[in-house]
């Protein structure tokens, strides 16, 4: 040992001296070519901020706009400034954490306290819009008309009418229905083709410039009547059913005078009678009470939070169990074929677990499954409660073994062979040395990574989904099947509602499984300094 | 800052404002008006043509966008207005949940032009629990039917034949299927529906007014339950498996270890390929007519258009271009349907095409309301438990658990 720190000095002649790359990037960096490359890099982020800006002002985003304003700003204050090199490091990682990890975070924070779900999508003014658009109906003589707009010769808006019935002509004005002369308005197959010479036919792309106009554009008839274009060569007479009162913000039915009045939650409604569509607003706490106490939210959430903690615990710990006794296995000297033993066994990590996924799906299927005709089986993979399990652990094992396996791999390299050596000379078995020496080495230096895939797993959607689609279905009324773990759980809640999609539901159950993953990490974060502080 | 920094800020400056001017720029062209359409990659070429024949006769331009069929009507929800389609192509079954949303315009088609289309076509899309509107011009009709590789099996006329026909084929070679028709994990309720409807079930029950009543659930109806243990007599006998799911049902009839199939014309090119000759008839009655799902395609103006103002534009395009024989003859050739506007079906010479069109009659359009999102898995999952071979829930037993599950989702 003391001989090699006195030799240590003595470099071998023939190597020039070379900084490690990281040095040379930074050396690279500080030249003429460096601040050449930071003056374009800036340019182009300064670029991309004002045409973003130019974005959010035409839409009208102005908090938005301050906002990149302000970051904009910063970033350059950063990159110019003299006195700021920890922060020029920092602040790319700050940026794409802001970018990829806050702000969809605070997304889902304000979606769970929504009512966002099927007919809570657009906003109020477009509800009520909405809500007087389709509450119109033909009165019992609906006419409907071929229809042109046209200017009179003041330059007025009209609309030329051609009843399609009787083929009577009349224009038609904010104030009413006058009529032609018979004969006078003729109809082709592209709408109405000549009106009389008082009035000048609007054609071309002019006719599309007047659709704001054309879209308030009503012709009164009789009482609540009105014709309305459709397009651009038709019209037809409407009445509303539903009366809106701007002052005390209420529709009100007009055949029998019954009261919708917004409820708070999104909607207009009079007892039970609700008006399509509703309105996205916020509701409070609502969705996380409704997990609470929504039986169809309620009843599965423990037996489908205990099965994601086993589907995630097996998973780690068997892969973790195998990849290890496969790493130790082939970490033999000198062994024959070891690179090529090594390359299989990653291969699984090196397919896209899509694909597998489905492959498995197709192989464990019970009566026309590779798997199962083989082995000449008739296990039930895939269409019994238990066996289901067994499949999707079984799955993502598979898929999970290669990572541990190159984790292993790489950690026993890293294991001081004099430790083993010196357990050997102290009369340790195999079973000991693994036991004592390799296995709390080994776990110090894997246990955050134990921890991750933990998290992963627990979130496994895919291996899930893609192969039994959380199924069989479990009896009585149970939106989660046998295999669903609270992800797959939480993505049924949130397209297969009652009414279809409940995304407000389904983003507060997913804080609510992130706080569990987050408590299960933190604890066992903690759990794995107090094993350093062993060591 | 000393004089190198001025000098760099000085050009980041001008750099970034050159860019963002070029940006601005490019950003003032876009605002010319055009109509925004989303279709799908079947219909693309075939909407582009229809749409630009339209628009040069109107003076107007289209952009029309590809997009995955599914995707239309989820992403119509969470688009941004300004990059929001005015016209969308979409299935009959999607209308009362965008309309419930408040995401389409309704439309009023011209009397005579609404003569053409079969009245189930126009219930398809209309919707509302107040006043029911159109919402929809449909395009293209599309239906299952069962499909009888002839050199196999003689053409069944009753349910008994070809109940008898499928089993002896099963039996006589190991891994032979009796009826294909796709189930898998999580069930498929739309292709097990003639079987469903031909034992007396229906899903919604319709009001006095004639719209679908979420509250009348019909998956364990009287009838149905009475006849439910002819389900667990197929199971036994195996003449439908739980098991086979789409790959397995497609890949039996294709290699010739399956003579029916139960499918629709979005296979007809497929088995044409794998030269089996077929006929396409509706599964014969069971104790009552066994129809399937009618599901009917069409395009939808979107309440974007009046954002955009060129929701005149888009009326126009979609009630009266696209609902003209012309248009719909290319539309639903484009992936390879029937026409729904019945001047246009008369021009139809695909002799597949028409025995699909035979084989759906009396069926029942998918229901366009937004419960229908809780019916798909659990009336699926039923003909799973019942049909899964040994271990199998009693017919009876499976429907009725899915009804309540229903009743209990929609609450």
């Amino acid at each position: 040992m003391n001989a090699h720190v006195v030799t240590a000095p003595a470099v071998p002649p023939a190597r020039t001296f070379r900084p490690a790359w990281s040095a040379r990037a930074i050396a690279a960096f500080s030249g003429t070519t460096g601040l050449a490359v930071k003056i374009v890099l800036l340019s182009l982020s300064n670029a991309l901020a004002a045409w973003a800006g130019f974005v959010l002002a035409d839409k009208g985003k102005w908090p938005a706009l301050g906002v990149l304003v302000l970051a904009t700003a910063t970033l350059d204050w950063i990159y110019l400034s003299k006195r700021t090199l920890p922060l020029k490091f920092l602040a790319p990682g700050v940026v794409f954490l802001v970018g990829f990890q806050i702000v969809p975070i605070l997304y889902t924070i304000n979606v769970a306290f929504t009512n966002y779900s099927t007919g809570h999508v657009i906003s109020k003014p477009d509800a009520i819009q909405q809500i007087k658009l389709v509450s119109l109906e033909a009165p019992p003589s609906a006419r409907q008309y071929t229809m042109a707009p046209a200017r009179d010769h003041g330059g007025k808006l009209v609309l030329i009418l051609r009843e399609d019935a009787t083929g009577n002509g009349y224009v038609g004005t904010k104030e009413g229905l006058t009529p032609l002369p018979a004969g006078s308005v003729k109809a082709g197959a592209l709408g109405i083709v000549s009106a009389p010479a008082d009035y000048k036919l609007v054609k071309g792309a002019a006719l599309f410039g007047l659709d704001a106009q054309l879209q308030d554009f009503t012709v009164p008839t009789d009482g609540d009547s009105a014709i309305r274009p459709q397009g651009i060569t038709e019209a037809v007479e409407l009445r509303p059913t539903l009366r809106y009162d701007a002052k005390r913000d209420v529709f009100t039915r007009i055949s029998d005078g019954k009261v919708f009045h917004d409820n708070g939650r999104g909607s207009f409604v009079s007892g039970k009678e609700e008006l399509e569509p509703g309105w996205k607003t916020y509701i409070g706490a609502s969705n996380f009470r409704s997990i609470a106490s929504n039986p169809l939210v309620r009843a599965p959430f423990l037996r489908v939070f205990a099965w994601t903690i086993f589907f995630a615990t097996a998973t780690v710990f068997l892969s973790f169990a195998i990849g290890l006794f496969l790493a130790i296995a082939l970490d033999k000297q000198g062994m024959r074929f070891q690179r090529i033993y090594r390359s299989i066994l990653v291969l699984p990590y090196a397919i896209p677990g899509f694909l597998s996924i489905l492959v498995w799906a197709g192989l464990l299927n019970d009566d026309f499954g590779v798997v199962n005709r083989t082995f000449h089986l008739s296990v039930p993979w895939l269409f019994d409660a238990n066996w289901a399990k067994v499949a999707c652990i079984l799955v993502s094992v598979w898929l999970t073994v290669p990572y541990f396996f190159l984790v292993a791999m790489g950690a026993l390299q890293s294991i001081p062979a004099e430790l083993i050596e010196a357990a050997r000379v102290d009369g340790g078995g195999p079973w000991q040395r693994f036991r004592r020496v390799t296995l709390p080495l080994l776990l110090v230096a894997t246990a955050p990574l134990l921890i991750a895939s933990f998290a992963f797993n627990f979130n496994n959607f895919n291996v899930i989904y893609l192969l039994t689609g959380g199924g069989p279905a479990q009896g009585g009324s149970n939106v989660a099947g046998a295999t669903d773990i609270l992800i797959s759980y939480t993505y049924k809640l949130a397209i297969a509602a009652g009414k279809g999609n409940d995304y407000g539901l389904a983003t507060a159950v997913s804080i609510i499984i992130f706080l569990i993953v987050a408590t299960i990490s933190g604890i066992a974060f903690w759990r794995t300094k107090t094993l350093e502080e062993i060591r | 800052m000393n004089k190198k920094h001025a000098i760099m800020a000085v050009l980041v400056v001008a750099l970034a404002a050159i860019v963002a001017a070029v940006a601005g720029s490019v950003n003032a062209a876009v605002k010319a008006p055009t109509l925004t359409i989303w279709t799908d990659a079947d219909r693309q070429t075939a909407v582009t043509q229809v749409a630009n024949q339209w628009a040069a006769s109107r003076g107007v331009q289209v952009n029309v966008v590809q997009k995955q069929f599914g995707n239309i009507r989820d992403d119509l929800g969470t688009v941004a207005a300004a990059d929001a389609p005015d016209v969308i192509v979409g299935a009959h079954d999607w209308t009362g949940k965008l309309a419930a949303n408040g995401l389409v315009a309704p439309l009023y088609p011209k009397a005579a032009t609404l003569k053409q289309f079969p009245a189930y076509t126009l219930n398809a899309f209309s919707y509302g629990t107040a006043v029911k509107k159109l919402y929809g011009a449909p395009v293209a009709v599309e239906n299952i039917g069962l499909v009888v590789n002839t050199k196999l099996a003689k053409v069944p006329t009753t349910w008994a034949q070809l109940e008898k026909e499928a089993l002896a084929f099963k039996h006589k070679k190991s891994g032979n299927l009796a009826i294909a028709v796709q189930q898998g994990t999580n069930g498929d309720a739309y292709h097990m529906y003639p079987f469903f409807s031909g034992l007396g079930g229906y899903v919604f029950g319709k009001n006095h007014a004639g719209n679908l009543d979420p509250s009348n659930i019909g998956v364990a109806s009287a009838a149905f339950t009475k006849h439910a243990s002819l389900v667990d007599k197929w199971n036994k006998e195996g003449l439908i498996n739980a098991k086979v799911d789409a790959t397995t049902a497609q890949s039996a009839f294709l290699k010739g270890q399956a003579a029916f199939w139960v499918t629709g014309p979005w296979n007809i090119d497929t088995i044409k390929k794998a030269g089996i000759h077929f006929r396409v008839i509706q599964v014969p009655a069971i104790v009552k007519p066994a129809v399937p799902f009618l599901g009917v395609q069409g395009f939808m103006v979107t309440k974007y258009a009046a954002t955009h103002d060129v929701s005149a534009a888009a009326q126009d395009l979609v009630a009266n271009y696209m609902m003209t024989p012309a248009a719909q003859t290319l539309l639903a050739a484009a992936n390879n349907r029937y026409p729904a506007n019945t001047v246009a079906g008369k021009s139809v010479k695909d002799p597949y095409l028409a025995q699909f069109g035979k084989a759906s009659v009396g069926g029942v359009p998918m229901p366009n309301i937004p419960q229908m999102d809780s019916v798909w898995s659990d009336l699926g999952g039923a003909w799973v438990k019942a049909t899964k071979g040994s271990g199998a829930t009693k017919a009876s037993v499976a429907f009725k658990a899915a009804s309540r599950s229903i009743a209990n989702k929609i609450g």
